[in-house]
């Protein structure tokens, strides 16, 4: 059963990355009236860009952390409704340990999102170019703008314009996951890459055949039938068309990645540019142009800056290519997964842990600043898909077979462990032991993108719920 | 070599204890607390692990009252009594601080003796036994590490000067290299399985329980059909669990000890379904699993799932409940996906007959695959493992097993061909 998105009360996120709003802006804050916040998202919810149409020239979302939701008046029945990694957030211990956010990168030493700096809502702010977004953020997210929405501003992330390559220098973003539903009816898109809508949205079937859970309210908390109802009448659905929003703040320490490559490949202390490349691409599993090592292992091709139609487990299964630890063979490792089962069940067990990536770079390559990524993506699931890939597969030492790599471009490994990249090569590897952390966490949050029903809503509630008993009598 | 063996004792705690042996559990388990059982010391301990079986009261299926007790589960190499011995003579004060709790601990001045037959009389035999490959013992792990270990420094050292060499030479090298070094000559040996009792005993039952079903096929013919239709009432009476995760302070509980390491333990106990049917169905089905677990999948995976070091089913009062205990790789997350992507026919076969499991039909299909419902359903099961040790927790299964193939790869008499070469090369 395909059934038909419900596109006009999807926000856009999910169905487009904005390539040609080129600019964006990311508003992180803290609710401190709920009142004006309220009247803030009452007003906010018909500006919010649907998945409807795509040709825009500016664009604006907004999602909610669970303390915003709880902010904003959400019942604590309702909250515990959502999944306990998005409730519980992403700085508890257990979250710590799988999301590898430890030493320079712990939640303490955050800028924003950490124990001491918690955010409830995000605004993101997409236009053309600078001077669309500064009018957008000026409407939106000016200081006396915020004020009376009862917003007090954390951090606002700006980004660099949109060039399709990240601080370390690679073409980036070329990997995505193809939505089912959005493609033509008639015609199934690529297995490789196709995947169904309710991986990233709730309400529709997953890569399981299944419907995700959905947090609900209950149907008496919702007199203006704002929200579809579950089976259960008694029962509406708040999750239906959201989706989760994981937003994090990767500080890239460009120079230090390319100060190590050159070290690392100096064998007889000799500079060697060419070779010093080789070796990048093979962390990251793409030249720096973004040709698949896969397709083309020994120099970068132009007309294969784009190729995203490749797999390992008949072309590179040995990682002669693509190294088993390179940092996009873990991030998606296709239908190499499992070479016992073979690279079908491989391609269906990968495709269970799909992001959809919706990050931008920040910082100023002519400016000895700060650069990194805000990283974004997508999903139905924290647990099953951003923490699995995390986890299992960027963090994981002991990914594809390996002992003690971990994802050589962004893991955050601290103390010994995990310093090793294993480059397979003919008659034998070579071994690059003793990497440093090329990225710091500097915040992070999990955030719920609601629906635009469900943004009205909330924008809807009534204040402080669990101090009026009189609003539980019908 | 010795093969391994699924040790487990369960003690009841005395009444009004749980409490206090839980928090001592929880020192316990704090390496920086001093408090912890010196398993490494015994040298024969792949895990081991202790925890609480909280008491029930009435029963969870109407029968009488279950008291709180405390388990003790260890993978051991045998024999288990030099195990035990091992245990009482290296861990005496913390089993003596441990088994105060439970009734009729031989403390003080007992001897030894007596302790370790106090802890033989509460032995429980597992149903299940897997072992992800039998015969290989702690001292072998250990051995093929360090072995791995020097070969790959001794390659980092060639690493440019042997660029585009041959990899019969390469081979030949790493060969002489282990030969001059003492320490690691074992190596040009191969690695030997279990004992030859082990092994004939062993062949007995392999080649028993085959004989035995074909000599009851006859009644067996009969009885299917019948049992097939008794199986699809049941299965439609089924009442499956709602598919509700546990709460969140028990999920933060779970979560606490997990993650730790790149290997988890999971433990977790279940209600079997009432009924003569149900109790048969599960004793077939377990002994079937353990025939497979012993017989076909003892070298390497548990039809194609390659991350489970150890797991044991154990039926508990009076088959009332089943224990299911396994030490594995990576996230319970990852490890209940593979699950369902690679044995939810099996997990079906043996949990269908416990309450609450999502709707299975004809005893495998469906069931696992409903992945919120299975997810939950193992988490609402799950216990808190609360003291938990590995021999290797820095190794997976497929470290371990490749370590192995490194040795098996030096010990040959003759040189490896060139592709015999560098497939072994393409290991390290």
């Amino acid at each position: 059963m395909a059934a038909t998105l419900e596109l006009d009360d999807i926000q856009g996120l999910f169905a487009r990355g904005y390539g040609t709003l080129r600019a964006a802006s990311f508003v992180l804050a803290r609710i401190d009236d709920p009142t004006a916040a309220r009247a803030w998202l009452t007003a906010l919810a018909d500006e919010v860009a649907t998945a409807e149409r795509g040709d825009r020239s500016e664009a604006v979302h907004v999602a909610l952390t669970s303390t915003g939701l709880g902010h904003l008046g959400l019942p604590e029945g309702s909250l515990a409704g959502f999944p306990d990694e998005f409730t519980g957030g992403m700085t508890t211990d257990h979250r710590r340990r799988i999301l590898g956010d430890v030493g320079e990168s712990a939640p303490e030493r955050w800028r924003w999102g950490g124990p001491t700096n918690p955010v409830d809502a995000l605004l993101l702010l997409y236009a053309t170019d600078q001077a669309g977004l500064n009018a957008l953020a000026d409407r939106h997210a000016g200081p006396s703008g915020l004020r009376a929405a009862g917003l007090a501003e954390v951090q606002r992330l700006d980004t660099a314009p949109l060039a399709g390559t990240e601080p370390f220098g690679f073409h980036d973003g070329i990997s995505q996951p193809l939505i089912a539903e959005l493609g033509p009816p008639d015609q199934p898109g690529p297995p490789l890459h196709t995947v169904r809508a309710g991986e990233f949205v709730l309400g529709y079937q997953n890569q399981y055949g299944q419907v995700a859970e959905s947090p609900t309210v209950a149907a008496a908390d919702d007199p203006g039938q704002l929200l579809p109802r579950t089976p259960d009448p008694a029962l509406a659905d708040l999750g239906r068309n959201g989706s989760y929003l994981v937003l994090r703040q990767l500080a890239q320490d460009v120079d230090g990645f390319w100060r190590f490559v050159d070290q690392a490949i100096r064998s007889d202390g000799q500079a060697d540019p060419d070779a010093g490349t080789r070796l990048a691409a093979k962390m990251v599993g793409r030249w720096p142009n973004g040709t698949p090592l896969t397709l083309s292992p020994q120099h970068p091709a132009d007309d294969l800056a784009d190729a995203n139609d490749f797999a390992y487990a008949d072309a590179d299964a040995a990682g002669q290519g693509c190294p088993l630890g390179a940092h996009i063979r873990r991030a998606n490792p296709r239908d190499a997964l499992d070479p016992d089962t073979g690279p079908d069940q491989s391609l269906r067990s990968a495709n269970r842990h799909r992001l959809l990536r919706r990050g931008r770079a920040y910082g100023d390559p002519s400016d000895p600043g700060e650069r990194g990524i805000h990283f974004i993506c997508l999903n139905a699931n924290i647990a099953r898909q951003f923490e699995f890939v995390q986890h299992t597969w960027l963090n994981n030492p002991k990914f594809a077979g390996l002992y003690d790599d971990t994802d050589p471009l962004v893991a955050t490994h601290q103390g010994d462990a995990g310093r090793t990249f294993t480059v397979q090569a003919h008659p034998f590897r070579q071994r690059v032991t003793g990497l440093p952390a090329f990225v710091t966490v500097k915040g992070g949050a999990y955030f719920f993108l609601p629906g635009i029903r469900a943004l009205r809503f909330l924008a809807r509630l009534p204040a402080a719920p669990d101090k009026d008993p009189s609003r539980r009598t019908p | 070599m010795p093969h391994q063996v699924a040790l487990m004792i369960r003690a009841p705690i005395k009444p009004g204890r749980a409490g206090a042996l839980k928090r001592l559990l929880t020192e316990m388990a704090d390496p920086a607390g001093g408090r912890t059982i010196p398993f490494e010391r015994l040298g024969t301990t792949h895990f081991a692990r202790l925890f609480v079986l909280d008491e029930v009261d009435g029963g969870p299926d109407g029968g009488p009252p279950i008291p709180a007790s405390l388990v003790y589960m260890s993978d051991v190499d045998a024999p288990v009594w030099r195990h035990l011995a091992a245990l009482v003579r290296v861990g005496g004060a913390q089993l003596d601080d441990l088994f105060a709790h439970c009734e009729g601990w031989p403390s003080g001045s007992a001897s030894a003796w007596a302790r370790i037959a106090w802890l033989r009389a509460r032995r429980i035999r597992a149903d299940v036994v897997y072992v992800n490959t039998v015969g290989r013992s702690v001292a072998q792990v250990h051995g093929e590490r360090r072995l791995r270990q020097a070969i790959e420094e001794f390659l980092d050292g060639k690493q440019p000067e042997w660029r585009g060499g041959d990899p019969v030479q390469i081979h030949a090298a790493v060969r002489r290299f282990v030969a001059g070094r003492p320490d690691l000559r074992w190596a040009l040996e191969p690695a030997r399985g279990p004992g030859l009792v082990f092994r004939v005993r062993s062949t007995f039952h392999k080649i028993g329980g085959p004989v035995l079903v074909l000599l009851l096929s006859p009644l067996l013919l009969v009885l299917l059909p019948v049992w097939a239709v008794l199986l699809r009432r049941h299965e439609r009476r089924d009442v499956p669990d709602e598919p509700i995760p546990p709460s969140r302070e028990r999920l933060h509980e779970l979560a606490d000890l997990e993650d730790h390491v790149v290997q988890n333990p999971f433990t977790a106990v279940g209600v079997a379904k009432p009924g003569r049917f149900r109790f048969l169905t599960m004793l077939a089905v377990l002994r079937a699993v353990n025939y497979a677990t012993r017989h076909i999948f003892n070298h390497g995976s548990l039809t194609r799932v390659r991350t489970i070091h150890f797991a044991r089913w154990v039926a508990i009062d009076d088959r009332r409940r089943l224990i299911f205990a396994s030490s594995y790789d990576g996230s319970l997350e990852s490890y209940m996906d593979e699950f369902i992507d690679k044995v939810a026919w099996g997990l079906n076969a043996v949990f269908s007959n416990g309450v609450g499991y999502p709707r299975t039909r004809w005893l495998v299909l469906d069931g696992a695959n409903d992945e919120r419902a299975f997810k939950a359903f193992l988490r609402n099961r799950q216990l808190p493992t609360q003291v938990w040790y590995s021999a290797y927790d820095d190794l997976s299964t497929v470290n371990i097993e490749n370590n192995a193939a490194i040795r098996a790869g030096l010990t040959g008499a003759g040189a490896p061909t060139r592709s015999q070469a560098e497939a072994w090369l393409a290991r390290l």
